[in-house]
């Protein structure tokens, strides 16, 4: 855990974290609004305090009710990993805007992301399909996609759910639907 | 009908498309053959002056598995190409996610079935952090040691593919002979010669037995040795040389820029190894080089495949140190058999032969993960392959694109 790196990031981006850093173990967690996305990343990338310049990974990830997108950056200049959180995206229309000006590396993962959650990285130059066929409406890997023997939909809720057999859903939607405390 | 207008479709008459007139053979049928999503693709899909597609794969052999890619090309010469993923697609990530965290060791295995103790490693380390596990020192050695011999298992089998797919057969015969050797002595500790499913979370599965070690020592006993030969079988042949040298070069903006990692941002001269930049298991505790290649432009094919020789020599003096520092004590982490951890976020990377290899999960209180992202490095790296062959040649293409050692398994998921 690198204290340092909260102070530093406290100071640099006040404004625009949504909430506290978070430290837990070897990762430092930030939240800001997708319309701040970029300008956060630029300034973690290029001010000389900072230099995130290694984009380890990007993610798309559904809470339950609404979508985000997750970056895991490097830096020399700390130990720790930083997971940036652009949170708050709307299922039915969630944009955020595309990193690829910074990392054209992202390109492919961001497709990913829109592919399994249907994410929309707006200046991403060639957003389609990546794994699932051209035609394909769905995005798997949403909460409201259910694999057809999927245990969490059954009244175990996950719990166990080896030993519990297959049983059609009763009860509402809410019931069914696993969320996460975003 | 009125279809939108498509860049290569040019129906030859109004009354019936079906009848091509003299010289429109060959621009009638479009590709590929539904509207473009992107401009990108409606560029890449529309034919220049002199050019034509050419499809490679998805049964290529030189494409290390079912991978299709589509050149554009000119002549001899590729100007763009497109790779088409998708044919292994499995859905690891929601079967994972429908998977208590003990399953999901044994469902990713098989992403990079040629490393594969490294694609159990990750998600290991991340559900450790999950539940604030303290692995036993032992088993931390266990896990490096066999995964630094997979480490050199799987540089050999790269360097019979580099040659493989350069048109040279007899190096993969060697290359196999040390990967045997290698998988039989895992075999013979996990009972698996390929997907080991052997990494659980708060140690392994196992102590380390007689077998194991009388087949390590005898094979340390000579591997540098052996190593040597295979390189001699290579590094000298002069065709080989002439066809790796310049082509694919990668600088080191680019590489930084394009999200690479591992050997291949190593070659072109950024020593990033998340062994050393991430520290994490005993790798503190080790001595070993980081070995670097490429010029201040950057490294070409022959760097990427000059450095995972080196890398090769550093990972048997790891397993040397493994093999001399080994402390006693239990494999096992004290663990509930129902595996909970509280609500979190955890993200976990190891230096997996391919580059960095990470997982991130969310838990939300259950036994399944809440939310499982995989991240492969060859997917990253298979970017670069558009970028690199521009303007070379055909034959070429399987040249960088082996440079870069990708793994489709991985790739698709």
């Amino acid at each position: 855990m690198d204290r340092t790196l909260k102070t530093r990031l406290e100071a640099k981006l006040a404004d625009r974290l949504t909430g506290p850093v978070r430290q837990r173990q070897d990762q430092t967690e930030i939240r800001v609004k997708p319309a701040d996305l970029i300008e956060t990343m630029r300034v973690l990338h290029d001010d000389p305090e900072l230099e995130f310049v290694i984009l380890a990974d990007m993610a798309g990830v559904d809470t339950g009710d609404t979508l985000q997108a997750v970056y895991h950056l490097w830096s020399n200049k700390t130990p720790d990993w930083l997971r940036i959180i652009a949170e708050g995206l709307p299922r039915e229309d969630p944009r955020v805007p595309s990193i690829t000006g910074l990392w054209p590396g992202a390109e492919w993962s961001e497709r990913e992301a829109y592919d399994m959650f249907g994410i929309i990285f707006e200046g991403n130059r060639d957003l389609r399909r990546v794994y699932m066929p051209p035609d394909y409406t769905s995005f798997p890997l949403r909460k409201d996609f259910h694999l057809p023997d999927d245990s969490a939909r059954g009244p175990g809720g996950g719990v166990r759910h080896v030993e519990q057999p297959y049983a059609p859903v009763q009860g509402t939607e809410q019931s069914i639907r696993r969320t996460v405390k975003a | 009908m009125t279809a939108p207008a498509q860049p290569n479709q040019q129906h030859a008459s109004e009354d019936d498309p079906r009848i091509m007139l003299d010289g429109q053979i060959g621009q009638y049928e479009q590709v590929p053959p539904y509207p473009p999503r992107t401009e990108r693709e409606a560029e890449f899909y529309t034919l220049g002056d002199g050019e034509m597609f050419l499809n490679m794969g998805p049964q290529h052999p030189s494409t290390h598995g079912v991978l299709r890619v589509v050149l554009k090309i000119s002549g001899e010469n590729v100007v763009d190409l497109d790779p088409v993923l998708g044919y292994l697609h499995r859905g690891v990530e929601k079967l994972c996610e429908n998977s208590d965290y003990h399953h999901i060791i044994s469902q990713i295995d098989p992403l990079e079935y040629v490393s594969s103790l490294f694609m159990e490693w990750a998600p290991v380390m991340s559900f450790e952090k999950l539940m604030d596990v303290q692995v036993p020192r032992r088993a931390e050695y266990i896990r490096v040691l066999t995964g630094e011999l997979l480490r050199i298992s799987s540089h050999a089998l790269f360097q019979g593919w580099m040659a493989l797919d350069l048109g040279g057969l007899t190096p993969i015969l060697y290359s196999f002979i040390e990967r045997d050797e290698i998988v039989e002595a895992l075999a013979a500790l996990t009972g698996q010669r390929m997907l080991f499913n052997y990494f659980r979370v708060g140690g392994v599965n196992g102590d380390l037995n007689h077998e194991f070690m009388s087949r390590v020592g005898d094979w340390m006993s000579r591997a540098l040795v052996q190593h040597e030969a295979n390189i001699g079988l290579l590094n000298e042949n002069e065709i080989f040389v002439r066809r790796m040298r310049g082509i694919g070069k990668l600088d080191r903006d680019t590489a930084l820029r394009m999200g690479v990692t591992g050997p291949n941002i190593r070659a072109a001269g950024i020593p990033f190894d998340v062994r050393r930049a991430h520290p994490y298991s005993v790798y503190p505790e080790l001595e070993f080089n980081v070995p670097v290649r490429g010029t201040k432009d950057g490294g070409d094919s022959l760097d990427r495949y000059l450095l995972r020789l080196d890398e090769v020599r550093e990972s048997i003096r790891i397993i040397d140190q493994c093999l001399h520092n080994m402390p006693d004590g239990p494999v096992m982490a004290r663990l509930p058999r129902l595996m909970r951890p509280r609500p979190g976020r955890a993200w976990a990377a190891v230096e997996s032969p391919r580059g960095l290899f990470g997982t991130y999960v969310i838990s939300d209180g259950t036994d399944q993960p809440f939310r499982f992202r995989i991240h492969d490095p060859s997917f990253v790296h298979l970017q670069l392959v558009g970028m690199l062959m521009k303007d070379n040649l055909i034959a070429d293409t399987m040249a960088v694109m082996a440079s870069l050692d990708p793994v489709m398994g991985g790739i698709d998921k």
